[in-house]
């Protein structure tokens, strides 16, 4: 029995720490839907691009050229993947979500699995189809309490992704953009009639968001294989976890993230890893049929 | 004589001069892809451009084409024939268990449900080890004819028939009924059209030519892996209709000969050539939404 309980504790630590993980990436996923009701579709290729940017900060500029110890270069990586995140978003915005503003509703969702084609096949071209080997200083450390182990990467993740949530609810919450970010989500045309730029809170959300993106790459890098397809395997389940919370809505995507997380981990312990995707697929189609609108029922106040 | 018969004749010619022209095994194995590829892009076309569901799941019914007439002739010596027959009912009816989701959803979700669908049929093929023999993949598969040629005139016939019963279908008041819920759903059934059966007709119809397309694709490769229907598969059918034009006949063929042949011709340059489908979907659905048949006439004309 006292097995029994460890096995479970264990698992479930596994499985809130790869739901933080998933909470980062779909994050920015369920913003964008707030404000503008669109998909980007290379969001996790945003993931990938900071990954890899964090890997090159770390292995080669920081350690190398500035000469800083591993620990330094590392936390430096992942202000460089923000930095590379946070351009993309500008990008993106600027070639696809800015034109295609106006007519049909599905453009955007196509022009960005084009924008993901090219991500993924341009870093195909520069990084080679070989899987990097991404050491953080966190992931050798391993801690341990009572019978459950876990990384150093692991509470940084969590720790990571928690500040990052509760900077952006107290940005939402507390500052004029935020209230203007929320206002916008609410009702685009009369937050423009009461002097708010849509456009400007419409390119501030995207940024963000493709910024939260690529930071997740640099947390994501030392735990998974980093393949130019790392995005790739990964937005199918962004997306998941944001239908599962209900697209658009916050609070919701973050309780699914950590929800898929939690059963990935016994997907794994009790009917293999290879049925990962099959249980959490089958449990969006699922979703999708009986409640559309999510976990939490959307209340429209909160939907940013 | 018509201009529509005309033109039908001189296609015809044209397949038929093709293997002549190219005579390499390799481009007369790009003949062959090419034909494939026309076939599945017709096949999504009836579901995107005609009825106007963003159908992102396409891969999975080619797959399941292809792997259920496969096991049927090697595992049960069934004759290709018949093991095909089987095959594309096979398609044609997951095709409506698709159409069931596309029944209650829309835009966005549809494309994320389909996205599932497809992810889900592929954990499939990769898990149930027992049948598809998983990551392994199925060796030794011989094609229904015997010369390369051979096979690029079956299947260049079956596209060309395919594209005789769509052309009239999609003229036929079945057609009407088809844009009518592209156009406007609710206007539609304002008129009597039951656009859950419509949906389902198209989704089936759809389903089972890209099942049809899969039958021959592992006789012409040898081998059979779940690879080869990854959901990128769908993505570049998408883009095969996309570029042509969707919503017209003569569009996704166009886009499908165009961007079998393009990566071809520009192997020289690596990896990089794979980018060709990401920039193409990109730039065609910023700058002409209408893909190539929609640039050709407004070149028309502008000189007429």
């Amino acid at each position: 029995m006292n097995d029994l309980l460890a096995l479970v504790v264990q698992q479930s630590v596994n499985g809130v720490y790869l739901g933080c993980l998933y909470v980062m990436v779909a994050l920015g996923l369920t913003l964008i839907y707030g404000v503008l009701n669109q998909i980007n579709f290379a969001h996790a290729d945003f993931v990938t691009v900071g990954a890899f940017a964090a890997f090159f900060t770390a292995t080669r500029f920081a350690t190398k050229v500035l000469g800083l110890p591993d620990t330094g270069a590392y936390l430096l990586s992942m202000v460089a993947a923000l930095g590379v995140g946070a351009l993309l978003g500008l990008a993106v915005n600027a070639a696809v979500f800015a034109p295609l503003r106006r007519g049909d509703e599905l453009r955007p969702l196509i022009a960005t699995i084009g924008v993901s084609v090219l991500i993924e096949n341009g870093q195909l071209a520069l990084f080679g189809p070989i899987p990097y080997q991404f050491d953080s200083p966190f992931s050798r450390e391993t801690i341990r309490i009572g019978r459950i182990f876990f990384s150093a990467q692991s509470v940084l993740v969590v720790a990571v992704s928690a500040a990052a949530i509760a900077a952006l609810y107290a940005f939402m919450r507390f500052t004029f953009l935020g209230k203007a970010l929320r206002a916008v989500a609410q009702d685009r045309e009369t937050a423009g009639l009461m002097g708010i730029n849509p456009n400007l809170v419409i390119a501030l959300t995207i940024i963000i968001a493709s910024a939260l993106a690529g930071m997740a790459g640099a947390l994501l890098g030392p735990v998974v294989v980093l393949t130019p397809f790392t995005g790739a395997s990964l937005i199918v389940k962004a997306f998941a976890i944001v239908i599962i919370g209900g697209f658009g809505n916050v609070q919701g995507t973050i309780i699914a993230g950590i929800l898929v997380g939690i059963i990935e981990a016994f997907t794994v312990q009790y009917l293999g890893s290879g049925l990962i995707d099959l249980v959490v697929f089958v449990l969006l189609l699922v979703m999708l049929v009986l409640r559309p609108t999510g976990l939490i029922a959307e209340r429209k106040e909160e939907n940013v | 004589m018509s201009a529509r018969i005309i033109s039908f004749l001189i296609i015809i010619i044209v397949v038929a001069a093709l293997p002549w022209l190219l005579t390499t095994p390799y481009w007369r194995g790009i003949l062959v892809l090419c034909a494939m590829n026309v076939l599945l892009a017709l096949s999504l076309n009836l579901v995107i451009g005609y009825t106007g569901q963003l159908n992102l799941g396409q891969s999975a019914f080619f797959g399941i084409g292809a792997y259920v007439s496969t096991i049927l002739v090697k595992t049960y010596g069934w004759n290709f024939w018949l093991a095909s027959l089987a095959a594309v009912g096979a398609a044609g009816l997951l095709g409506l268990a698709l159409a069931a989701f596309a029944v209650r959803l829309r835009g966005h979700y549809l494309a994320i449900a389909s996205l599932g669908f497809a992810v889900i049929t592929y954990q499939v093929l990769i898990n149930w080890e027992n049948v598809t023999q998983g990551v392994r993949g199925i060796y030794g598969i011989l094609p229904p004819v015997g010369s390369t040629s051979a096979l690029f005139y079956l299947v260049a016939g079956i596209a060309v028939l395919v594209y005789v019963l769509l052309d009239n279908l999609v003229r036929s008041p079945i057609g009407d009924t088809l844009r009518a819920i592209r156009e406007d759903e609710i206007s539609a059934a304002s008129l009597g059209i039951n656009g859950a059966i419509w949906k389902a007709f198209a989704f089936g119809l759809g389903a089972a030519i890209a099942g049809l397309a899969g039958c021959f694709y592992p006789g012409f490769v040898g081998t059979l892996v779940p690879d080869a229907f990854n959901i990128v598969e769908s993505f570049t059918m998408m883009a095969m209709v996309i570029v042509g034009g969707m919503g017209t006949m003569i569009g996704p063929v166009i886009g499908a000969v165009v961007l079998t042949f393009l990566p071809e011709l520009l192997r020289g340059f690596g990896e990089l050539r794979l980018m060709i489908y990401g920039l193409a979907l990109m730039l065609v659905v910023l700058f002409m939404p209408g893909g190539i048949v929609q640039a050709w006439m407004a070149l028309k004309a502008r000189i007429s």
